[in-house]
């Protein structure tokens, strides 16, 4: 699933270890769902969601939207 | 279990890692004197069955360190993949004990002790993580 997870890490001048630190998962963790490779189940996605400060649709690109919705 | 660097594994995986480590020197320790016995006197009644017993406590205990460990992981992403590759080694190694055994009971392959299944597990594991490990990582 597309996500700007990157971006906002970057905005905030985070490492993917830290990111992995404030979300208590690994640094490998952050990778895969930042590629792709894994989507986050939906008490993680809701807890990065409130790290960030955002609604999850502003962070996470609905499969079926991903068409219609520029990031 | 199967990261480059210790710091790199969770919680949940170095404690896994820790009681396995201790659970195999209790393996090295046990097995050879029992073999010896074994080979070298000749025990009746219950006690081969003890030795059986007393030599497989240790794996069985490595075993049962997997599942505390799938219970333990509070990473989803690595419960994930070690639930893959469990899945991957379980279906495979179940696939190729069918084959063998077959093999076995038509003459066309010599007998293999059952105790060798779990290691065939295990390294189709080792080797499905060397393959990830081996996948482009991020930062």
């Amino acid at each position: 699933m597309e996500n700007r997870l990157r971006v906002l890490r970057a905005e905030r001048n985070w490492s993917q270890q830290d990111l992995g630190e404030r979300l208590e998962v690994s640094r490998q963790s952050v990778n895969a769902i930042e590629t792709g490779k894994y989507d986050p189940s939906l008490p993680l996605a809701f807890r990065i969601a409130e790290l960030f400060g955002l609604p999850i649709e502003e962070i996470f690109v609905s499969p079926s939207r991903r068409s219609s919705k520029a990031i | 279990m199967f990261a480059a660097k210790w710091s790199d594994l969770t919680p949940a995986q170095r404690a896994h890692t820790r009681r396995v480590l201790w659970l195999l020197l209790v393996y090295a320790i046990v097995l050879p004197p029992l073999v010896w016995i074994r080979s070298h006197t000749a025990v009746a009644g219950s006690v081969p069955m003890l030795m059986a017993v007393a030599a497989a406590l240790p794996v069985l205990g490595i075993f049962a360190s997997w599942g505390r460990y799938l219970s333990e992981e509070r990473d989803e992403y690595h419960r994930m993949l070690a639930l893959g590759r469990i899945a991957v080694a379980t279906n495979a190694t179940m696939g190729a004990a069918v084959v063998w055994g077959f093999l076995q009971g038509f003459g066309a392959m010599p007998l293999v002790e059952a105790y060798w299944i779990p290691l065939v597990w295990v390294v189709i594991q080792g080797f499905q993580a060397c393959v990830a490990r081996s996948q482009p990582a991020g930062e």
